[in-house]
C-alpha cells in the first residue's frame, strides 16, 4: 500500500478528481503517483521543502523495501564506510598543527574564554605529540598516529569544522543526525531510505559498535528517527551477532525447518484471501532474507579465511586486547564492504562507564595518557583498513568518512592535564570515491580554536555526504510531522571544493 | 500560482500594531529640532536604499519596506522592522547599522551614510509618521479547510444507513461506482474489534461465544460484544498507548545519561484512567495542561512527555544554558502543538511559519504560557479528596503533632529523603551561620523555614537575603557557594574541601533583609535525583554533615544556638525516651511517600520569566517582549495575560481556549486520531498536521460531521459533551467497520487503498499486540492494570546506557504497556517492530517489515518458552489428544480451527517433536501479525 502522505495536497486533490489510482493488482506505489503527476506536470509547482525544493522521496517497493534505488546523479561512490570516533579527538594533537601553541605554550589565551564547558580554563599548551610533515604533500601529523600519518596523500581533510553543541550526546546526534534533539533518523538510515542496496543476503546498513559498547547517544546514531524501522543500522560487531540469529539450542534443524514449512504454508493460504497483498508479501520475503541472514552473518563474522598476513597488518595480535577487537571490527567493516552493504558505520570509542572510565577520545584530564591509549587502539588497525580498500581497488566505489563530534581547546582546563570540548574548530577526513587525494580544505585559526576559513558546518559536511552518494540533501526528504524532513534540516551547502 | 506568501502576509495579525502606532502617533512632538517630514527626509533614503528588493512585486525576505504596514509587519524573520517610538528596539536599524552580525543591509554593500540612519532614528522615534497611509485592522484570516469553524453537515440520506458514518462513506463510494463489500465472518469481526478496542485478541471462550450469540441474533451479539470491550480495563490500555505514542511519552530523559524518570507511570496511569472512565476530552486536555489548579497533579506529565538534556551534561557555559532551557521549552510546545491543536508550531521557533498562519510572535507567545514549567519532578497535587491527598495530609497532621512533643526537648532532625531538615526552637535574627565541622561539604541547596510560612524559603537570593562563606569559589573554583541559595537543585552544587589541619573550615553566613522568625533548616546534596530518577547502581546519597547553627544577636555577637551533634547524640543522650518519638516519625515520612503524593516525574514548576521574541530562534537574541497567549488565528492573542499572571493561571487561561469549541482543530484533530486507530488512516492521512502541508480530508464532511458530534452529540445518544467513547463506539459499530477485509478487482482499481472504505483495510498489528497476545494464549498474561512498570534494564552508572538484562523472565507477563518505555533503547524483541523511539513527535507508528522482526519472532526466548507453554496448555486441555491440541492451539493463536490440510500438515511435526514447534509457525504468520 502506498502512504498516503506521500502524495501532495494539491497532487492528491487532483487523485481524488480524476481518479487516479488506476492500476490494477499490487497496491500503486509512491514512483507509480509520482511519476504520473510529474509526467503531467501536475507537480511542476507544488514547493514542498521549506526551502521550496521539489522533494525526490525514493520509491519504495513494500514487497522489498531494501531493493536498490537509482541515486539523484551518477556519482562514483556506491557505498560508505563512516569511521566514527565518540569523545572528541584533539584536532591541535593530531591533524590540525598551529605552531603558535609551541611558542605561547603556558601563557594565558589571548581573547579566549574565561569558562568553557567544563569551567574555568588554564593555560595555553603546546600539542602534546610532535608534528612532522608526511607523505608527498608534506601534511603536518603528529606522532600520536603514526599509521595513519603514512596515508596523508590519500586523504581530504577539513580543518574548518564546527558544531552548534559542547555536548557530547548532542554533538553525536548533530554529526550522525543533522539534529541536536534526539529521535531523527541517522545519516546512514538516510542513504539506505534513498538508495536500498546491492547486498541480498545481508542487512543494508551495519553499525559496528565498538567493543566495549554503545557511544553516547547510543542508538540515535545508527537508528532510523521517523523513517520506517526498515531502515535502521543493524547492529553486531566482530564478537557478537545480532539479536536472536540463531536458531535456539532447544529447537533441532530439522524442527525449525519443520516450522518454516509450515510458516509457508499457513502464509500461502493467507495469501490466498489475499491475492497480490503487497504488505504480506513483503512479509514473507523478510523472512526469506532472515533465513539468508542467518547463513551469511555468520560467514561474514567469520575471520578464519583471512591471511596471516592480513592479521598482522591490521593488528589483531601484539596490541593491547582492545585493539585486537577493533582490529577484527576492521577486518569485519572491509568484509560487509565486499559483499556489497550499502553503510558501514564502525565506532571506535563507547560511553564512558566502562573499565578504567576512558572509554573514547574524551580527555579531560590527563589526555597525554588517554589520547595514547585510544590512539593505540584506533591507529593501526584504521590505517590497515584504509589501505587493504585501497589496495583492493575498493576505495574506487568506497566514500571514506572519518569524523568525530567536536575538537578540543588549544588551552588546558583548571586541572592542567586535560582539554576541553572545542565546538568552534575541528577536523574530520574523507578519502575514497569521489574525493580530492591529498588536500586540505578550510583553516582554523593560528590556535586552532575557531574556524578562520572556510568555516563548514555539521550540515555543510553532511550535505556533502550526501552529494558524495549522489543525493540531494535538499530534496531527499520524508514527510514527518508536517515538514518534508531532510538530514540537513534547512541548512547546508555542498562544498564544492573537495568533490574531485 | 497564487503565491503562498503573498497569502500569508495578509493573513498576519495587523489590528494591535495599529493599536501602537496610533497611541505614538498622538504623543507631543518634541518643538525644539526640526520635525521630521517623512516626504522630504525618509522617502528618499527608502528608496535609495530598500525599495528596490522590499517592494509589493518583490519582496525579499518576505518584507515590505513601501509601505508603513510592511514596515510594523515584518518580514518572514518575524521580528517588526520597526518599532515606532523606539529606534533602540527597530531591527531596521540594527541591521542597516550592521549590529546584527547574520543580517547587513543594504546587502554587500557599505552601511549607508551615518546621517541617514540618524534620519531614520529619529522619524522612528517621533512616532514613524507616514502621511496618507492608514493601518486597518484586520484579523487574521485564512481559507484553509482546517482553520474555519466547524460546521455539522447535513448527513446524506440513504436507504439502511443508520449509522451517519455509513451515509457520508456510502455517499462518497457510490461516487466512484463502489460500494462496501460484504459483511466479515464474525470470527473475524470479533478478533478485528477485540484489537481495536482492548488490543488483546479474543479468547477460544469468548469467541465460542460471540459464535453461539451471533446465530441467534447477530446485531445484539454485536452490539454485546462492542459494550463489553469497552467496559472492560484493558480498553484504557490500549487508547492510552496511542496517546503515550503521540507525545513520545517515555520514562527515561533520552540524551547522555538516559536516566530514569521517577514514578513517571503515574501520568500513565492517569491515562489508563482517563479512557476508562470516558473523561471527556476536553476535560482530558484541561488536566494535562493545567491539572495542577484541577486536581490532577500527574496529569501534568504530559507537559515534560518529551526528552531533556539535564543540567549535568548541558555544559557550565551560559549560552548553553540558556539554548538548553530554549530547547525544552520547543518539546513542550511540540507536545502541544502535534497532539492537541494539529499544527507544526515548531516551524515558527525561528522565522514565521512557511506554510501556515503562525508567526514567530506566536510561538513565543505560547512558550510564554508554559515558562513556569520545567523536566523534572514534583509531589502532585490532587483533588482534596484524592485518596494519596487525604493520606498525605493525615500523615503530615500525625507528624506535626509529634513535632510538637519534640520541641519541648529542644532540636532534632528528620530525612526526607530528598533533604535532612533540622528542627530547633524558633529565633528572631537578622543573620544566621553555619559552621561545618567536616573538611568537605557538598550542598546543591540550603533552606531556611519560618514557623509563619512553611512555603517560604528565606534564604533565596532572591529574597533580598545576602549569602556569604568560605570557601565561596569551591572545589577547583568550579562549585561556587551561590548555588547553595539559587533555588536550582541538583548537580550544579556547592562543593568545598580543606585541609584536615587548616584554620578555617567551611561555613556559610546568610544575612536576611530584616530580622526573621527561623525554625528550621534543610540541606541537600542532590534533590534533583532523588526527585527525579531511580534505578541508578548507586543512588546520590544524603550524607550527613555535621555543622553547628549560630544566630546574630542584636548586638551583632554570635550566638550558638542548634547543630547536629547536639541534636542527635547529646539531646538523646540526656532524653532516651525521645528516640520512640523521632522513629514513629521517620516511620511516618516513609509511609508519606509511599502513601501520599510520591515525588513524580510530572515536571516542576519555577517563576515564569519575563519572554521575549527570539530572532532566529536564538536565545542570544531576545528581542520584544511578548505576553502569554494563544494563536492569533484562533482568538487567542489576547487571554488577558501579562508576563505578570502566575504561571498557573497562564495554563489554565491556555487550556480554557483550547478546548473551547471555537478553537476548531482541537475536536477536529481528535476525531481524526480517533478514525486513524479505527480505520488505519485518518480521514486526514497527517494526524498531526492539519496545516497546509499536511493532507487533505478524504471525507471533510464528514470529518465535520463527526467532531460537531463530538463536541455535541445528537440527543437520542445520550452521550456527554466531548465522550471518547461516543465517537469510538460510533465508528466500530458501522457498517464501514464490520465489512470484510478481501479485496476485489473493482475495488482495487478504483481506490487501492481503500481511503473511500470498500474494505476494512488489513494492517499488521503492534508490538504489544503480538506480545500481549502471544501472553494471552500461553495463560500467562497478569492482566493487573497500572503501577510501577516491570523493568526489563538494568540498574546503571549514571552515564552508562541502559543494558537489557531479562526481557522474557515472569515478571515481564504484563502487558507491554507496562514494560519500562526508555527512549531510544532496544529491548531486544519487540522494538524491531516500529516501536517509537520517544525521540520526536510521531502522530502514528510506520509500518515497516525488518528481517531482525523475523529473527526476533522466530528464535528469542520470549517467543521459544511461551510456544512450549501454548503447547502445554494445549496438551493439558486436550487431555494429550495429540489432533485436537493442534486445533487446540490454532484456536489460541489464530482464532479459528485448522483446516484438514493443515492438520495433515502439522501432524508429523507434532508426532516427531514438540507441538511448540507448531506454535510457533503460528505466532510467525501473517494471520497472526495482521489485523483481519
Amino acid at each position: 500500500m502506498s502512504n498516503p502522505e506521500n502524495v501532495t495536497r494539491l497532487g492528491q486533490r487532483l487523485l481524488d478528481r480524476r481518479n487516479f489510482l488506476g492500476t490494477a493488482g499490487l497496491s500503486a506505489s509512491g514512483l507509480a503517483l509520482t511519476s504520473i503527476l510529474s509526467a503531467e506536470g501536475l507537480l511542476a509547482d507544488t514547493p514542498q521543502t521549506a526551502g521550496g525544493k521539489q522533494p525526490i522521496r525514493p520509491a519504495i517497493d513494500p514487497h522489498n523495501p531494501y531493493a536498490e534505488r537509482k541515486s539523484h546523479f551518477e556519482v562514483p561512490a556506491k557505498q560508505v564506510l563512516v569511521i566514527y570516533l565518540p569523545g572528541a579527538i584533539s584536532h591541535v594533537d593530531t591533524f590540525d598543527y598551529k605552531p603558535a601553541l609551541i611558542k605561547l605554550h603556558g601563557q594565558k589565551p589571548p581573547n579566549l574564554p574565561k569558562v568553557t564547558f567544563e569551567g574555568p580554563s588554564g593555560n595555553i599548551a603546546k600539542p602534546f605529540w610532535d608534528f612532522r610533515p608526511h607523505g608527498e604533500t608534506g601534511k603536518m601529523v603528529s606522532a600520536l598516529l603514526p599509521n595513519l600519518a603514512k596515508q596523508v596523500d590519500e586523504f581530504c581533510f577539513i580543518h574548518s569544522m564546527t558544531t552548534d553543541t559542547s555536548a557530547h550526546p548532542q554533538g553525536e546526534n548533530f554529526m550522525n543526525t543533522g539534529f541536536t534533539m534526539e529521535g531523527f533518523p541517522s545519516f546512514g538510515s538516510w542513504v539506505t531510505y534513498a538508495l536500498g542496496t546491492e547486498a541480498h543476503d545481508l542487512p543494508a546498513f551495519v553499525a559496528i559498535n565498538d567493543p566495549r559498547g554503545l557511544a553516547r547517544s547510543g542508538k540515535n546514531n545508527f537508528g532510523n528517527g521517523f523513517l520506517p524501522a526498515a531502515f535502521q543500522g543493524t547492529d553486531f560487531n566482530a564478537k557478537n551477532p545480532p539479536n536472536n540469529l540463531h536458531r535456539p539450542k532447544s529447537i533441532s534443524e530439522n524442527a525449525d525447518q519443520g516450522t518454516l514449512e509450515l510458516l509457508k504454508r499457513l502464509n500461502a493460504r493467507h495469501l490466498r484471501k489475499y491475492p497480490n497483498d503487497a504488505n504480506l508479501a513483503g512479509r514473507i520475503a523478510s523472512y526469506e532474507l532472515a533465513g539468508r541472514m542467518q547463513m551469511s552473518v555468520p560467514e561474514i563474522m567469520d575471520l578464519s579465511d583471512e591471511t596471516a598476513a592480513t592479521l598482522t597488518a591490521y593488528g589483531v595480535e601484539g596490541g593491547s586486547e582492545l585493539r585486537g577487537q577493533y582490529a577484527q571490527n576492521c577486518i569485519l567493516a572491509r568484509r560487509l564492504l565486499e559483499k556489497g552493504v550499502r553503510v558501514v558505520q564502525l565506532f571506535n570509542g563507547s560511553d564512558p562507564s566502562g573499565g578504567n572510565g576512558v572509554t573514547n577520545w574524551d580527555s579531560h584530564s590527563n589526555i597525554l595518557n588517554t589520547h595514547a591509549m585510544q590512539a593505540e587502539i584506533m591507529d593501526q588497525p584504521t590505517a590497515a583498513l584504509l589501505a587493504d580498500l585501497k589496495q583492493r581497488g575498493m576505495l574506487e566505489s568506497t566514500l571514506v568518512v572519518f569524523a568525530t563530534e567536536f575538537g578540543r581547546m588549544p588551552f588546558l582546563q583548571s586541572n592542567g592535564t586535560g582539554r576541553d570540548h572545542n565546538p568552534n574548530a575541528f577536523t574530520c577526513f574523507l578519502a575514497g570515491a569521489g574525493v580530492k587525494h591529498g588536500f586540505s580544505f578550510g583553516e582554523s585559526d593560528e590556535f586552532g580554536f575557531k574556524a578562520a576559513v572556510n568555516k563548514t558546518s555539521a550540515y555543510d559536511f553532511n550535505a556533502t555526504l550526501l552529494h558524495l552518494m549522489g543525493l540531494d540533501h535538499e530534496r531527499l526528504t520524508f514527510y514527518h510531522n508536517g515538514l518534508e524532513r531532510r538530514l540537513t534540516n534547512v541548512h547546508g551547502h555542498v562544498i564544492s571544493d573537495v568533490i574531485a | 500560482m497564487l503565491s503562498l506568501r503573498n497569502m500569508m502576509r495578509t493573513n498576519l495579525p495587523k489590528y494591535r500594531w495599529m493599536l501602537i502606532w496610533m497611541s505614538m502617533a498622538i504623543l507631543p512632538l518634541s518643538a525644539t529640532a526640526q520635525q521630521i517630514e517623512f516626504k522630504r527626509d525618509i522617502a528618499p533614503i527608502l528608496e535609495r536604499h530598500c525599495w528596490d528588493c522590499h517592494n509589493a512585486e518583490s519582496h525579499e525576505g518576505e518584507l515590505r519596506l513601501d509601505t508603513l504596514g510592511g514596515m510594523l509587519e515584518g518580514g518572514g524573520s518575524g521580528i517588526a522592522a520597526i518599532i515606532p517610538g523606539k529606534p533602540e528596539q527597530s531591527y531596521l536599524i540594527d541591521v542597516i547599522s550592521h549590529l546584527d552580525p547574520d543580517l547587513k543591509m543594504p546587502p554587500e554593500q557599505e552601511k549607508i551614510p551615518a546621517m541617514e540612519i540618524e534620519l531614520l532614528k529619529r522619524w522612528i522615534k517621533e512616532g514613524a509618521v507616514w502621511p496618507g497611509q492608514q493601518i486597518i485592522a484586520t484579523d487574521i484570516q485564512s481559507d484553509h479547510w482546517a482553520f474555519q469553524p466547524i460546521k455539522r453537515s447535513q448527513v446524506p440520506s440513504f436507504k439502511n444507513a443508520e449509522n451517519p458514518i455509513d451515509a457520508f462513506l456510502l455517499a462518497s463510494l457510490k461516487r466512484q461506482g463502489l460500494q462496501f463489500s460484504k459483511p466479515a465472518k464474525p470470527e473475524d469481526l470479533i478478533r478485528r474489534v477485540s484489537i481495536v478496542l482492548t488490543g488483546l485478541m479474543p479468547t477460544p471462550e469468548q469467541t465460542a461465544h460471540f459464535l453461539t450469540a451471533w446465530n441467534q441474533d447477530a446485531k445484539q451479539a454485536y452490539t454485546n460484544l462492542v459494550n463489553q470491550l469497552m467496559n472492560s480495563p484493558h480498553f484504557g490500555e490500549r487508547w492510552a498507548q496511542h496517546w503515550l505514542d503521540v507525545i513520545r511519552w517515555a520514562e527515561t530523559n533520552g540524551s547522555e545519561a538516559n536516566l530514569y524518570r521517577k514514578n513517571a507511570w503515574v501520568y500513565r496511569d492517569y491515562v489508563v484512567r482517563a479512557f476508562n472512565d470516558d473523561k471527556p476530552y476536553n476535560q482530558f486536555v484541561r488536566e494535562q495542561i493545567a491539572g495542577d489548579s484541577l486536581g490532577s497533579g500527574e496529569a501534568t506529565g504530559f507537559l515534560v512527555s518529551g526528552p531533556h538534556v539535564p543540567a549535568a551534561t548541558v555544559g557550565r557555559e551560559p549560552e548553553a544554558i540558556r539554548q538548553a532551557r530554549a530547547d525544552r521549552m520547543d518539546e513542550v510546545i511540540q507536545t502541544v502543538g502535534a497532539s492537541v491543536m494539529g499544527v507544526t508550531i515548531g516551524c515558527a521557533r525561528c522565522h514565521n511559519h512557511k506554510f501556515d498562519p503562525i508567526s514567530l510572535k506566536d510561538y513565543y507567545a505560547l512558550t510564554a504560557i508554559f515558562q513556569d514549567v520545567e523536566f523534572g519532578g514534583r509531589e502532585p497535587e490532587f483533588a482534596s479528596d484524592h485518596p494519596r491527598q487525604r493520606r498525605g495530609e493525615d500523615l503530615l497532621a500525625q507528624i506535626n503533632e509529634l513535632r510538637k512533643q519534640l520541641l519541648a526537648y529542644g532540636g532534632w532532625e528528620e530525612d526526607w529523603g530528598a533533604y535532612r531538615e533540622l528542627h530547633f526552637p524558633a529565633v528572631k535574627t537578622k543573620a544566621i551561620r553555619i559552621r561545618f565541622k567536616t573538611v568537605y561539604v557538598g550542598l546543591d541547596e540550603l533552606e531556611v523555614f519560618g514557623p509563619d510560612n512553611l512555603r517560604r524559603n528565606l534564604a533565596l537570593a532572591q529574597s533580598g537575603t545576602k549569602l556569604s562563606g568560605f570557601p565561596e569559589a569551591g572545589i577547583e573554583n568550579r562549585n561556587p557557594l551561590h548555588r547553595v541559595t539559587d533555588g536550582e537543585y541538583g548537580t550544579m552544587a556547592w562543593r568545598a574541601r580543606v585541609a584536615k589541619e587548616a584554620d578555617q573550615y567551611p561555613f556559610i553566613q546568610l544575612d536576611f533583609e530584616n530580622p526573621r522568625l527561623v525554625d528550621r533548616l534543610r540541606l541537600s546534596s542532590n534533590r534533583e535525583y532523588y526527585y527525579d530518577t531511580d534505578y541508578l547502581e548507586k543512588m546520590p546519597t544524603l550524607p550527613r554533615y555535621e555543622f553547628d547553627m549560630d544566630y546574630q544577636k542584636e548586638d551583632g555577637t554570635w550566638q550558638p544556638w542548634v547543630g547536629t551533634w547536639y541534636v542527635n547524640k547529646k539531646l538523646n543522650q540526656e532524653h532516651p525516651d525521645r528516640q520512640k518519638t523521632l522513629s514513629v516519625i521517620q516511620n511516618l515520612i516513609t509511609r508519606f511517600f509511599e502513601e501520599g503524593p510520591q515525588p513524580s516525574f510530572v515536571g516542576r514548576f519555577v517563576d515564569p520569566q519575563v519572554t521575549h521574541v527570539l530572532l532566529r530562534g536564538s536565545p542570544e537574541s531576545p528581542r520584544d517582549e511578548v505576553y502569554p497567549a494563544g494563536l492569533a488565528l484562533f482568538d487567542g492573542e489576547d487571554l488577558g495575560l501579562t508576563s505578570e499572571t502566575p504561571g498557573a493561571d497562564r495554563r489554565l487561561a491556555f487550556a480554557n481556549w483550547i478546548t473551547h469549541e471555537q478553537t476548531p482543530l482541537t475536536a477536529r484533530v481528535m476525531v481524526n486520531r480517533i478514525w486513524h486507530h479505527i480505520f488505519g488512516t485518518g480521514i486526514v492521512a497527517t494526524t498531526g498536521d492539519f496545516g497546509s502541508a499536511g493532507a487533505m480530508p478524504s471525507h471533510p464532511e464528514l470529518l465535520d460531521w463527526l467532531s460537531a458530534e463530538f463536541m455535541n452529540p445528537s440527543e437520542h445518544t445520550k452521550a456527554k459533551n466531548w465522550s471518547m467513547h461516543h465517537m469510538i463506539r460510533m465508528m466500530v459499530m458501522s457498517k464501514a467497520f464490520r465489512q470484510a477485509s478481501t479485496p476485489n478487482p473493482k475495488g482495487l482499481s478504483r481506490d487501492s487503498n481503500a481511503r473511500l472504505l470498500w474494505r476494512f483495510p488489513p494492517k499488521r498489528v503492534e508490538a504489544e499486540v503480538i506480545r500481549d497476545s502471544i501472553l494471552l494464549a500461553s495463560g500467562n498474561l497478569d492482566q493487573q492494570i497500572g503501577g510501577r512498570s516491570y523493568r526489563i534494564h538494568n540498574e546503571k552508572k549514571t552515564y552508562a546506557q541502559w543494558e537489557v538484562i531479562d526481557n522474557h523472565g515472569p515478571h515481564t507477563w504484563r502487558r507491554m504497556l507496562y514494560q519500562e518505555r526508555m527512549r531510544r533503547v532496544d529491548d531486544g524483541i519487540f522494538t524491531a517492530f516500529d516501536f517509537p523511539d520517544c525521540g520526536q513527535v510521531r502522530a502514528k507508528r510506520p509500518v515497516s517489515t525488518t528481517p531482525l522482526q523475523a529473527l526476533n519472532l522466530l528464535n528469542s526466548p520470549f517467543v521459544v518458552e511461551q510456544t512450549k507453554m501454548i503447547a502445554q496448555r494445549a496438551l493439558a486441555q486436550t487431555k494429550n489428544d495429540q489432533q485436537a491440541a493442534i486445533e487446540y492451539c490454532f484456536t489460541l493463536i489464530l482464532g479459528r480451527k485448522p483446516d484438514s490440510e493443515e492438520i495433515t500438515a502439522c501432524l508429523p511435526i507434532a508426532k516427531q517433536g514438540d507441538l511448540a514447534f507448531i506454535c510457533r509457525a503460528l505466532i510467525n504468520s501473517n494471520e497472526f501479525a495482521f489485523l483481519p
